[in-house]
């Protein structure tokens, strides 16, 4: 229903150009969960906003990208040459692809209730009265999980505990009905026990609404409960990506296998945990060829620090982008 | 809510006692006393030498000649008591007869003031930071720095001179000087609404270049706030966007500052009354300082403070009511 | 040459290293001062600043007659500006013409009227009356004056006494200037201690010293300040009433500052060092200097530039009314006395002169203020 090819975002800033997101392609099915996974600064935040054409101001797409959509009308949107300001890009934000952030607090204004924000969104897109909108948002509430729907609605968001603001705001996101949920670290604020609970809670909604989910996070252990398909990100590019399943078990990017080997488990307990080594260099010093070259342990010295690594595809619904997976002969008819 | 305005009032009581007594040591400050200058003022040319006798008698028939701490409270007591200021030996009748309807007048200039402060700070405000960084918003900063740089007796006078060249002279002061001494009627009021602009204009000048800042500031603020962002992924139109989640908040600043601007503006208000020939109290103020008039002068003081401290009080009422943050009654 | 290529990167690349060493390293005020260096309006601002002062510290000599020297051959009369060329061709050394005075045929009242035939010319570091420059250097040479001892150069015209307006705004400069900065320095300390016993305290002595500060918070400042000024007994001699009032604005300049270091204190008190500093036993004066103080001096003294223009525009307008400082004592408030009405933008309207001083001088602090702001800020940017 979404496919995104060559994505890539430029920011106009003080220092010149920086491109955060380069070539990225994906694409999501109706009812499935893709799981984008990397540490900050890798570029998913940034690619997820592009689909809803929230950038700031200073950012740009390049013009090789492309994003369409298929609507639930059965109509295909190219989100990429949507205009700003209009009516359809309007109907797409909420209707059709909807939203939810890290910080429930921040991401609701303080000074509406709970219920006002939500009823907005339900008018906006559902043609309906204010009674009418009111009922969806306390049945909505109740059914993210939230005791006494009908009290909490008229509640400011202040007067909420963490874990149920969370739940509202999945709540806010869906109350318009839309069919592709971004969720962009949903469960990172949140205690232990709850982020359990909120992964449970999305997923079963996910099933009864028959959604499609984006699931934007930096702990693999998340993505392996909820993701059918899993991208792996760094430095604005997808490393690997494949069925959840395949890619856990059987890592081939070495950038993968390294955030594998980071998760704690009871295997590894009484083992040093081992993250991997050195830190994601800052957009503005892109590290030449292979943007993981600083900090593989595999780096082939000549190769990976001068060109870039194409896609290939060494298993069946698998693809990578390393050197390690090209064969000899086509890094050098690259180069 | 009934807790929290009442403990604001109950603060405001303590302020407003704090304050006379401020306001009566300054009227104790200058050398000689009522006495003095009654005795010169009423004997002076007249060829009668007035010996320490006569100012002695003048002294104690007014009790004057009562310790500090008491003519204190006769002075604190007949006002809240009687409504009584004391006597203004200038205009040798009572001080109330001599602010009154001035300061309603007063009270007129300050709210057509703030009116036009907010008419134009809060937009332009917010228009400057929607469209930061572009040409206009460079130029309204240029302008909110020579707001603030411009003394306000020069932007009253190079108006004053503008407005005789383009309007013809019958522009300063309140009146045209055909109702300027006749009973108030609709006449009247619109000849007072004809020359309330100017001094409006010079007052809120300042208070616009700061508001606009400061409004420019919390408003660039809100707009990066992520609620900002989750609205819009929504699906919210923009323009109501801007209104219903970051101007909303943006405006709080605002609200929380009246006191503040209405401060800002009875400072400004005596030189400018002084420029623009506007009988109102302002002008009252410094004429009476001139003349050490203290008695006018404490009046006059203790009022506009009273009113700068109301206004506090209506702006904290206002700011509770806007933000469902503020916790009432704690 | 190919040392040369490959030598060159290395070496940048070297400098580069050690440019970021120097950064890394260097010490909080050495950054506010890179980063203020680079606010290019702030400091064209402090230029502008600093050449005012030294015009102010040096009125004598760059004024070239005194504040109340009269020319009673050049009343009201309007600036004189310098030319190199007139009708009968041009000169290498600029001049003026002279002026003659004549009768008004109508009002039969003296007036000045130029002379296009009698050139006088101007001269650099010309002799003219006596003067103690800084109070102490006698010397008769001012900075520029006419080679004909007769005649009198009126750069900015004459007020309705046949005063300089260049020179009376030159020693004018000097006393506003020093008002700014004695007030401040008034509020400044008087800030700091009751700002710091408050912070320090905190309790029941925090709140009694906060009802004061609201108290002379919401008393609107200007009417205040007249109040205390027109208690200045008419008998006082110039230089008493120029301490009562750098006095008076100093007294009620502290409420915003002291505030500030209030809650600075406050926050910070039950900081680890500050409990670390109290348990090895440090008196409170030393934990507030030692410790507490520098954490935000930064913040003091970016809200110290700031409430210069307050104190400025306070003694312009209260000196303009006349409740201020009196003549013969000059300064812009007394000088814009003058000024006062729209006759006189009419006829002499050089009489502004002044004015523009104050609204510069406002400005270059304000614009300073600002910049120090963002100087000091450590979050603005790290480069």
């Amino acid at each position: 229903m979404l496919s995104v090819e060559n994505l890539s975002i430029s920011f106009h800033t003080d220092e010149g150009r920086i491109t955060p997101v380069q070539g990225v392609s994906f694409s999501v099915e109706a009812g499935k969960t893709l799981g984008l996974v990397g540490e900050s600064g890798s570029g998913k935040s940034i690619s997820t906003k592009a689909l809803m054409r929230l950038l700031p101001g200073n950012a740009s797409l390049s013009p090789e990208t492309r994003i369409a959509y298929r609507a639930r009308d059965g109509k295909t949107v190219e989100i990429h040459k949507i205009k700003p300001g209009s009516s359809s890009l309007r109907h797409l934000r909420g209707g059709e692809i909807g939203m939810i952030f890290q910080e429930p607090m921040a991401s609701f204004s303080p000074v509406y209730t709970v219920g006002n924000q939500m009823m907005e969104a339900i008018r906006l897109h559902r043609n309906c009265g204010k009674r009418e909108a009111r009922e969806l948002a306390v049945e909505m509430l109740d059914k993210v999980g939230i005791s006494n729907p009908a009290d909490r609605v008229d509640q400011y968001p202040h007067e909420m505990s963490g874990g149920m603001r969370q739940r509202a705001m999945i709540a806010l996101a869906l109350s318009a009905g839309p069919a592709l949920l971004i969720a962009d670290e949903p469960t990172t604020a949140l205690d232990v026990t709850i982020q359990a609970q909120v992964l449970d809670l999305m997923r079963g909604l996910q099933r009864d609404l028959g959604m499609a989910m984006i699931f934007i996070t930096h702990d693999l252990g998340v993505i392996a409960q909820i993701a059918h398909e899993v991208a792996v990100m760094y430095l604005g590019t997808i490393v690997e990506r494949g069925e959840t399943r395949d890619v856990i078990r059987n890592p081939k990017h070495p950038y993968t296998q390294g955030l594998l080997k980071a998760i704690p488990s009871l295997e590894t307990l009484h083992d040093r945990l081992s993250p991997v080594p050195g830190d994601i260099p800052s957009p503005t010093e892109r590290p030449s060829g292979c943007p993981f070259h600083t900090r593989c342990p595999d780096f082939i010295n000549g190769i990976c620090d001068v060109n870039t690594p194409v896609e290939t595809s060494p298993l069946p619904g698998r693809s990578v982008r390393c050197w390690l997976h090209n064969g000899a002969d086509s890094g050098r008819s690259a180069a | 809510m009934l807790r929290f305005t009442l403990e604001r009032l109950a603060g405001m009581v303590v302020t407003m006692a704090l304050v006379s007594v401020m306001v009566f040591i300054i009227m104790e400050i200058p050398p000689g006393d009522y006495a003095d200058r009654y005795a010169f003022r009423k004997f002076s040319g007249t060829g009668v030498s007035v010996t320490e006798a006569d100012v002695a008698a003048i002294r104690s028939d007014l009790g004057l000649d009562k310790p500090m701490v008491l003519r204190y409270f006769d002075w604190i007591g007949g006002i809240v008591l009687r409504g009584d200021f004391g006597q203004a030996f200038a205009f040798e009748t009572s001080v109330v007869k001599v602010i009154g309807d001035k300061a309603w007048l007063t009270l007129g200039i300050l709210l057509t003031t703030l009116l036009l402060t907010y008419a134009i700070s809060v937009p332009v405000g917010i228009y400057a930071a929607v469209k930061r960084g572009s040409a206009v918003d460079y130029g309204l900063t240029i302008f909110s720095y020579l707001g603030l740089a411009l003394p306000n007796f020069l932007l009253a006078l190079i108006l004053l001179y503008f407005a005789n060249k383009w309007f013809g002279a019958d522009i300063g002061g309140l009146f045209s000087t055909r109702y300027q001494d006749a009973p108030w009627s609709l006449g009247k009021f619109w000849d007072l609404v004809k020359h309330l602009w100017l001094p409006a204009v010079v007052l809120a000048w300042s208070a616009v270049a700061y508001q606009i800042q400061t409004m420019r500031a919390t408003m660039s603020d809100e707009l990066n706030r992520l609620s900002v962002t989750a609205a819009r992924a929504r699906g919210v139109p923009e323009g109501k966007l801007l209104l219903k989640y970051p101007a909303r908040l943006a405006i709080n600043p605002i609200v929380s500052t009246i006191g503040f601007d209405v401060n800002r503006i009875f400072s400004e208000l005596p030189i400018v009354a002084a420029v623009l020939g506007l009988t109102e109290l302002g002008e009252l103020l410094l004429k009476a300082y001139l003349d050490l008039d203290m008695y006018v002068a404490g009046a006059i003081l203790l009022l506009l403070t009273f009113i700068i401290v109301f206004m506090n009080f209506v702006s904290d009422l206002l700011l509770a009511w806007l933000d469902p943050r503020i916790k009432l009654g704690a | 040459m190919t040392d040369a290529t490959t030598g060159a990167p290395g070496k940048q690349e070297e400098k580069e290293r050690q440019k970021r060493l120097k950064y890394y390293s260097a010490s909080q005020w050495t950054l506010i001062w890179w980063r203020f260096r680079r606010h290019r309006a702030a400091m064209v601002a402090g230029t502008i600043l600093g050449l005012m002062a030294l015009l102010g510290v040096f009125a004598e000599f760059v004024a070239p007659y005194g504040p109340t020297t009269r020319d009673t051959k050049y009343i009201d009369g309007a600036p004189q500006i310098p030319m190199f060329c007139d009708q009968n061709g041009c000169s290498a050394t600029p001049f003026i013409h002279g002026v003659s005075t004549k009768r008004d045929p109508v009002t039969l009242r003296a007036i000045s009227v130029p002379d296009p035939d009698k050139r006088v010319y101007v001269a650099f570091l010309a002799s003219g009356e006596e003067t103690r420059v800084l109070g102490f250097i006698p010397t008769t040479i001012h900075l520029f004056g006419l080679s004909d001892a007769n005649a009198k150069l009126h750069l900015w015209g004459t007020d309705d006494l046949g005063r300089d307006v260049f020179s009376r705004t030159m020693y004018a400069t000097r006393t506003s200037l020093s008002i700014g900065v004695l007030g401040v320095l008034i509020s400044f300390v008087l800030a700091l201690l009751i700002g710091g016993v408050a912070g320090y305290a905190g309790g029941m002595t925090d709140n009694v010293i906060q009802r004061v500060t609201e108290v002379v918070r919401v008393v609107p400042i200007i009417p205040l300040y007249m109040g205390l000024a027109a208690a200045m007994p008419k008998e006082w001699s110039t230089t008493q009433v120029y301490f009562a009032m750098t006095l008076i604005l100093g007294l009620f300049g502290w409420p915003t500052l002291a505030r500030r270091i209030r809650s600075q204190l406050l926050s910070i008190r039950s900081e680890d060092f500050v409990i670390a500093a109290r348990l090895a036993g440090a008196r409170p004066g030393r934990i507030i200097g030692q410790h507490m103080l520098p954490s935000f001096t930064s913040f003091i003294i970016v809200d110290l530039v700031i409430s210069f223009p307050y104190m400025i525009l306070s003694e312009t307008a209260l000196s303009f009314v006349g409740l201020g400082l009196r003549p013969p004592t000059v300064s812009w408030g007394v000088l814009l006395q003058q000024a006062q009405s729209v006759r006189v933008i009419e006829q002499t309207p050089w009489l502004f002169i002044p004015a523009v001083f104050v609204v510069v001088a406002v400005l270059a602090f304000t614009v300073i203020g600002d910049g120090l702001r963002d100087a000091a800020d450590p979050y603005s940017e790290a480069q």
